[in-house]
């Protein structure tokens, strides 16, 4: 149990910044996931924590304490990584064990530290097993399990999903989560997956190209969007964006030529050039805002993806219900529901709605 | 039809192959159950078989012993090579440091200079670490060459094993001498086989060194021995007891290969494909 702090931390590569000046605190117990696409050095960030890379700048605190100048095990902290990284001569007791052995815990304290572990994740029958016996799922509860018997302080995940097939995914999410509220352990998750870290996280971290974007609740973050990367990434499909012009009154002008009234347009000047992003389950069909044709319509079962293509030649895409009667090449009049439009300014930064 | 042709084809290729192989080897076993005049005739079956040249080879000269230096020396260049090229493949599979690449490229240029060119300097550096006429000068001097590729291949192997997994062992609390004797050295066992049989052999082979750093019958080992056997006059052959050492020397070999093969095989195809 460890409030996690970093102060400034950065770390170079050679001539590139891997990770610049990331302030951030993980609150005791809290579930934090950093997001983000590959190579935003959202893995480094974890690693820095776990100490398995040293940081350039900054400092790296636990309950207060710095802890950077403290090797990977004396800090307390359990890594689960991406591709398990059993050992594959041990058996699945060894593997959970190894670590507990190394701390000088005593033969009974061991075995009952194993048990329990083995216990809690349902994996007590294979503790004779050797790793290549155990399917993907089982390899991940061992996985688990090795970071469990620990008993961190700060557990950590990278990205420890990515290797099973969908429907295993979904269920080691679910289990992931009622780990931590079992556990009640500070846990610090690294995913590329929005919906993972969507459904997982306390708190997010996106991240992009090593700076942190917005560090929020998810329903936060995907409401209110700090600027455009994270607009763009959180959420599935993507938001649309489009081009308009600020009117100066509270209005912007869409390229069709038809005027919309979005509340955050007051912060723009006349004229200024801005982005309107709406997501495509906001988007309406059969609306007067915008004149547009259907290109293509997916058809999910749930829902229907219906891709449009503009009067202007922009693309939008409207998530709408299963039963939709749309049809490809249809021509198609869209609404933009005002509260639910973002905008955006020409640095990418959301202008704020007034109160 | 055709296809019975290409399978009679592969097969007499096959045959070729260990005729080419074998056959020096079984006229050796032949010849060495001749004795006397029968010696120089062409036999290809043993006629008249004796095991008096096995028994002679014994008698004659402490031919026991000699196989006994050779184990010794053998056991003790693998033993070491092993120990020192593993310590060595860590460093230079898993420690980023300046210059890693010039080291690997000059352990490997060891291996290039041929046994004649250094084995001057080698004897002046065995007598002034007063090793001469030792076995562990012998297995000091074998290094030379079983280091530089034991090393390369360990190194390789190293190389392959996922980064994760000694992490994983990092934050489990192991340094680095943990990570190399319980994690790494399990996985790198048919590696280590491979290797060690290798050095095994080129060290139960050697003959220059051996040759020019022992001095007394005690202290050699098989392949000087057999080639300083002498009969009873000076221009007298003992071909008989020749062809039976060097049929005993080459069983154990033949053995160690046998036991060994299967890791062998497994040490060849790992890192193919990623287990």
């Amino acid at each position: 149990m460890a409030e996690v702090t970093l102060k400034g931390v950065g770390k170079r590569f050679g001539a590139t910044d891997a990770v610049k000046d990331v302030n951030l605190t993980v609150a005791d117990r809290e579930f934090a996931v950093f997001v983000g696409p590959s190579g935003c050095g959202k893995s480094t960030l974890l690693r820095l924590i776990a100490g398995l890379e040293e940081a350039s700048t900054g400092e790296l605190l636990f309950d207060g304490q710095r802890v950077d100048h403290l090797a990977p095990a004396r800090r307390g902290i359990a890594m689960v990584f991406q591709s398990y990284a059993l050992y594959p001569h041990m058996t699945v007791y060894d593997n959970m064990a190894f670590g507990l052995r190394r701390t000088g815990l005593d033969r009974q304290g061991v075995e009952k530290r194993v048990k329990a572990a083995a216990d809690t994740l349902q994996i007590a029958h294979l503790l004779d097993r050797k790793p290549k016996a155990l399917s993907g799922g089982q390899r991940q509860r061992v996985a688990i399990g090795r970071a469990i018997v620990r008993e961190p302080r700060v557990f950590l995940f990278d990205e420890p999903l990515s290797n099973l097939d969908a429907a295993l995914r979904v269920q080691m999410r679910v289990e992931i989560k009622r780990l931590h509220a079992a556990l009640g352990t500070t846990m610090v998750y690294v995913t590329h997956d929005q919906v993972e870290a969507m459904t997982l996280a306390d708190r997010m971290v996106v991240l992009n190209d090593g700076a942190v974007e917005q560090v929020g609740a998810p329903l936060d973050l995907y409401h209110r969007p700090r600027n455009r990367f994270v607009a763009g990434f959180i959420g599935s499909p993507r938001m649309n964006f489009l081009d308009v012009t600020a009117g100066g009154d509270g209005t912007v002008a869409l390229a069709g030529g038809g005027w919309l009234p979005v509340p955050a347009a007051e912060r723009a000047a006349g004229g200024q050039p801005l982005a309107l992003g709406i997501r495509p389950e906001h988007v309406v069909l059969g609306g007067s805002d915008l004149e547009g044709r259907a290109v293509l319509v997916e058809r999910l079962g749930g829902g229907t993806l219906v891709h449009l293509e503009l009067a202007d030649g922009a693309t939008l895409t409207a998530a709408t219900d299963g039963a939709s009667p749309v049809r490809g090449g249809e021509p198609l009049g869209v609404g933009l529901p005002p509260p639910s439009c973002h905008l955006f300014d020409g640095a990418g930064l959301a202008l704020e709605a007034p109160p | 039809m055709r296809r019975t042709a290409a399978r009679l084809g592969l097969w007499l290729l096959v045959a070729a192959i260990v005729v080419f192989a074998v056959f020096p080897f079984y006229y050796a076993v032949v010849t060495s159950l001749k004795t006397g005049s029968g010696l120089f005739r062409v036999d290809y079956w043993p006629i008249d078989a004796t095991l008096a040249n096995y028994l002679a080879v014994f008698r004659e000269q402490p031919f026991g012993r000699n196989i006994l230096n050779s184990m010794g020396v053998a056991a003790l260049t693998v033993a070491v090579s092993l120990a020192l090229a593993l310590a060595a493949a860590y460093a230079c599979a898993r420690v980023a440091f300046r210059g890693r690449g010039l080291l690997l490229m000059s352990i490997l240029s060891v291996s290039m200079f041929p046994q004649v060119a250094v084995l001057s300097g080698m004897f002046e550096l065995i007598r002034g670490l007063g090793l001469y006429n030792s076995l562990p000068g012998l297995a000091l001097s074998y290094m030379i060459f079983t280091l530089p590729f034991t090393v390369w291949v360990l190194t390789t192997f190293m190389r392959e094993l996922p980064k994760e997994l000694e992490e994983a062992a990092i934050v489990d609390g192991a340094g680095p001498w943990t990570v190399v004797t319980r994690v790494f050295l399990p996985l790198l066992a048919p590696a280590l086989a491979a290797t060690g049989l290798l050095a095994f052999i080129a060290a139960w082979n050697e003959f220059l060194f051996a040759l020019t750093f022992t001095l007394s019958n005690e202290q050699r080992t098989v392949p000087v021995a057999i080639a300083l056997m002498s009969g009873a006059s000076r221009h007298e052959l003992p071909w008989g007891n020749i062809m039976a050492a060097s049929v005993i020397v080459t069983v154990p070999l033949i053995a160690l290969v046998l036991v060994f093969q299967r890791r062998i095989v497994a040490g060849l195809a790992a890192g193919a494909v990623k287990g």
